[in-house]
């Protein structure tokens, strides 16, 4: 426990897992690393108030969801689509071509999950939180952050699946002809 | 299969385990134990967490190798030099007491200076916006954007001078933010960009007015481990500033 933060220290280890959690909630590169900036702005501001160093990533992840949040409910007007996944008619997800996919889509596949379950999966994955600590990142008991996080990556699971099954069919057989021709 | 008082359903483990992460970091969490236990007697549940945690671990792989932009590691220690912080003990702000103390007397010094032959030398000027480099890795910000129009914006607003054109390929970097300076009463302004290696180019700006005589040959100097260039443009002074390698920065300036 110490008051004395190092910060460069800190910047250095969680710059790019914040980065990653911003990127996932605002799908934009430009917005998350502004919402990374203004996380690590409000640290330096505050790290007086930070008692427990081992407690930082924890406040971290919350402060950057909460700045996200802020502005989310500044832009009201923002328009939002959501998706509903139909998890009970979704093709089986096997494993080598779930490893084929490319991070955009895992993270594209990620935004698609019910809001009400995405930023519990999006912490588990992205910040290796425990399910307390995503628990108190979210501010909601532990047995719903467990509910969020069965729920959510079975979604997530259902998505992938699905996601596979569209590439596989964007894949043109070559023509036999063409093959002998070649 | 029967089971037994202590024993969970799969389906109750399945639930528990969903949390638990692929990393084993939660294997002392008395949380799981029961589920973890009935995995180890479950053949099916066993196979399911096997899988479970190789999804996990998968996902978690291709997310994780989603890169930051280069340019956010430096930005965002700019921000931590320029932020206050509202809690600080009297030691921390002894520096800049001190720095006050000695720019104070710079100022008084100048004051007493008359006539426009005394006007601050280049060499003055430089080690001045070198000294404004000098408080860590990055430069105290006044303002941090990435828009470059909203920097220069700012600066106009304080009545600092900006560049009358950036150079061209400038566009193709990021701007990190600005600074507006009150040099010994007169303003000069910094504007800092990242360059694709993560270095930073810092660009200072003065009324070329506000010096004595300034001669300078063109080209890439190094003072005090900077590289550093001078241009002079509609009157005013462009100095440019990095350590990033020679070869790099030509590319921009």
């Amino acid at each position: 426990m110490t008051r004395d933060l190092d910060l460069e220290a800190i910047v250095g280890r969680f710059y790019a897992p914040l980065y990653r959690f911003a990127l996932s909630l605002t799908q934009s590169e430009a917005e998350a690393g502004d919402l990374t900036q203004q996380t690590f702005l409000i640290l330096a501001q505050r790290s007086y108030q930070i008692r427990d160093v081992s407690k930082v990533k924890c406040w971290l992840f919350t402060t950057l969801r909460r700045e996200f949040l802020r502005s989310v409910r500044a832009h009201v007007n923002h328009p939002h689509v959501e998706f509903q996944p139909d998890i009970h008619d979704a093709p089986a997800l096997t494993e080598d071509p779930l490893r084929s996919l490319d991070a955009k889509a895992v993270v594209d596949a990620l935004a698609l999950i019910e809001p009400t379950y995405r930023t519990a999966v999006e912490l588990f994955y992205l910040s290796e939180l425990s399910y307390k600590e995503i628990a108190e990142t979210l501010d909601i008991p532990i047995g719903t952050v467990m509910s969020r996080l069965s729920r959510g990556k079975e979604q997530l699971k259902s998505i992938l699946a699905r996601t596979i099954v569209e590439n596989s069919r964007k894949i043109i057989p070559m023509n036999r002809d063409e093959e002998v021709a070649n | 299969m029967k089971k037994s008082r202590t024993e969970i359903t799969n389906e109750r483990a399945k639930f528990l385990l969903s949390a638990y992460r692929y990393n084993g970091a939660d294997a002392q969490d008395p949380m799981f134990r029961e589920a973890l236990e009935q995995a180890t007697r479950d053949p099916d549940l066993a196979a399911w967490f096997a899988k479970e945690r190789s999804f996990d671990a998968l996902i978690a792989e291709k997310l994780n190798s989603v890169q930051p932009p280069a340019s956010l590691k430096p930005a965002i220690l700019s921000g931590l030099y320029s932020a206050p912080s509202k809690h600080r003990s009297m030691f921390n702000w002894l520096p800049a007491l001190a720095a006050v103390l000695v720019l104070s007397g710079i100022l008084l010094s100048v004051m007493r200076q008359g006539s426009e032959a005394d006007r601050p030398s280049l060499s003055q000027y430089q080690s001045a916006a070198l000294a404004v480099l000098s408080g860590g890795t990055a430069p105290k910000l006044d303002l941090l954007t990435s828009d470059l129009s909203r920097s220069q914006e700012y600066l106009s607003e304080k009545a600092a001078p900006r560049a009358p054109e950036m150079p061209v390929a400038f566009r193709e970097l990021q701007t990190v933010g600005c600074k507006a300076v009150n040099w010994n009463g007169k303003m000069m302004s910094l504007t800092c960009f990242s360059l694709p290696s993560g270095e930073l180019l810092h660009l200072f700006v003065i009324d070329a007015k506000a010096l004595g005589k300034i001669t300078f040959q063109p080209g890439i100097r190094e003072i005090n481990g900077w590289h550093v260039e001078l241009r002079r443009e509609l009157g005013m002074l462009l100095m440019f500033v990095s350590k990033a390698p020679i070869p790099e920065l030509v590319k921009y300036i």
